[in-house]
């Protein structure tokens, strides 16, 4: 053996300089291979027995909560769902198990409802996790602190409300986000008092994730969005107006008039489309004089209002415009003089025109 | 004669199932659990339950294939209720059509739901 090892280092000292660096390379690569597999293998090991732990504790939390509603069932709490607190509250101590606990309570109170979903908010309480996840929002890390929010939001807990709205113009996005999630879940319409004091942007992928929170919840009185409109955050602007076209709020009337002269282009445009939307017929007439100083989409937007807005009195000032250069324009005109009928698929198709009423056919077929 | 009457419970949430057998062996009813459509269909033909109550989404066969399998295939009028999420208002139609009796959104309450079973085995 020894000689054969001898041989090998004598036939290696004796090859060229090239066949040397290759076979040393060749030996670093297959350490390294070799450390890896040992390393992979290792991980692989570690990662099932944690996987293997955590379904017996998800399996023993899974009994003890079921055991605790069935408890539950007999009115009085009994000695029985007191020794099942104790026994959480002792294992919610060590991280990993008070994540187990609160996956499997989550389990079964995203499913359930009434009695048993306040059941499990309330050994929530008597676990100690509530304090838990309260604390977690004094944490410098923005992943702990949006966590900790998501939670309370899932277990309904209304009590940390005035500790996370301090927190709404948190520098992470992702926290803001959860904290607008929290206040709108968990008090609707009166969780939108944020938009008072937001000083970031409002994405329009959080607008509608609100929206849609806001939509599953019926019959409740709306706030005054007057102050939301007069905000100086355009994009709470720009949700208010959303949320007055669903919810058909004329009482903001002067508000939207005042918007006509918003900095931000897309505000007037929205301001003007919800003109038609909620009939403010008042508008028309602000909005007609110098309409030609105002943007191409807010002139677009007028006519297109105007197809449903005009009076008889404003025809004269609408004919003018039949010819005019931009094809949206044209189009509301003719529609508005009955000149032409849009169809569904967008096709249209001209009517019986009196003579007075000459479309440039060049420019409607041209289009 | 035994007149225990056999519900199965067709659900991928362990713990629901564990729940609502709690509830109902209480109420005097026999629960046999599938974990997933599968299991559910082997349950039915095995032991001809008096009711199905079975999740929409589940893994392997889901609950619209087991209503079409209990309605089309075994030709039994069991009556069957249908849990479904938010969101899979046009699945629960397509589970009417297919005939489940009666269904439940989730969230629900446990006992709503006994209440709904008393009376569809009344």
């Amino acid at each position: 053996m020894l000689e054969f090892f001898q041989n090998s280092i004598d036939s290696l000292s004796s090859m060229h300089i090239i066949i040397k660096i290759c076979i040393y390379l060749s030996l670093v690569l297959a350490s390294t291979i070799f450390l890896s597999l040992i390393y992979l293998k290792n991980l692989r090991d570690r990662l099932k027995i944690k996987r293997r732990i955590e379904a017996t504790y998800q399996k023993k939390y899974e009994s003890d909560l079921i055991e605790y509603l069935y408890a539950g069932d007999d009115e009085t709490e009994n000695e029985q769902q007191q020794k099942i607190v104790i026994y959480l509250k002792k294992c919610a101590a060590n991280r990993l198990k008070r994540k187990i606990i609160i996956g499997t309570f989550l389990k079964l109170k995203n499913d359930v409802s009434g009695e048993t979903a306040d059941a499990i908010q309330k050994l929530y309480y008597q676990t100690g996790l509530i304090e838990s996840a309260t604390s977690k929002l004094k944490s410098k890390k923005w992943d702990v602190v949006a966590k900790a929010i998501r939670e309370l939001t899932q277990f309904e807990i209304k009590e940390t409300h005035d500790e996370i709205i301090k927190l709404v113009n948190h520098p992470k996005k992702q926290v803001r986000f959860e904290i607008q999630k929290y206040l709108v879940q968990l008090f609707r319409f009166e969780g939108l008092e944020f938009l008072n004091i937001i000083e970031n942007e409002l994405s329009e992928w959080d607008q509608i994730q609100l929206l849609e929170i806001l939509n599953k919840f019926k019959n409740l009185q709306l706030p005054d969005m007057s102050d939301w409109l007069r905000s100086k955050n355009d994009s709470v602007v720009s949700f208010t107006l959303k949320l007055v076209r669903i919810h058909n709020q004329f009482g903001v009337k002067d508000e939207i008039i005042a918007l006509f002269n918003h900095s931000n282009p897309e505000i007037r445009v929205e301001a003007i489309n919800l003109v038609n939307h909620l009939g403010i017929y008042e508008a028309v007439a602000i909005l007609k004089t110098g309409v030609f100083e105002r943007t191409l989409e807010e002139q677009i937007a007028f006519f297109k209002m105007m197809e449903e807005m005009s009076m008889p009195d404003d025809i004269e000032f609408i004919k003018e415009h039949m010819n005019h250069k931009n094809f949206y324009i044209r189009i509301s005109v003719m529609k508005i003089m009955n000149l032409i009928t849009v169809g569904d698929d967008n096709t249209f198709t001209i009517n019986n025109i009196a003579e007075e009423y000459q479309i440039n056919t060049n420019l409607t077929k041209a289009s | 004669m035994n007149l225990t009457k056999k519900i199965v419970l067709a659900e991928d949430n362990s713990i629901l199932s564990k729940l609502l057998q709690f509830k109902l062996e209480k109420e005097g009813y026999q629960l046999l659990i599938a974990n997933n459509g599968k299991e559910a269909v082997d349950l039915i033909e095995d032991n001809d339950p008096d009711m199905i109550l079975t999740d929409i989404m589940m893994p392997f066969i889901s609950g619209l294939e087991v209503i079409s399998h209990v309605r089309n295939k075994l030709d039994r009028n069991t009556p069957i209720v249908v849990f479904s999420s938010a969101g899979q208002e046009e699945m629960v139609l397509n589970a009417f059509n297919l005939g489940a009796t009666d269904f439940m959104s989730k969230p629900f309450s446990p006992n709503e739901l006994i209440i709904r079973i008393k009376r569809l085995l009344q």
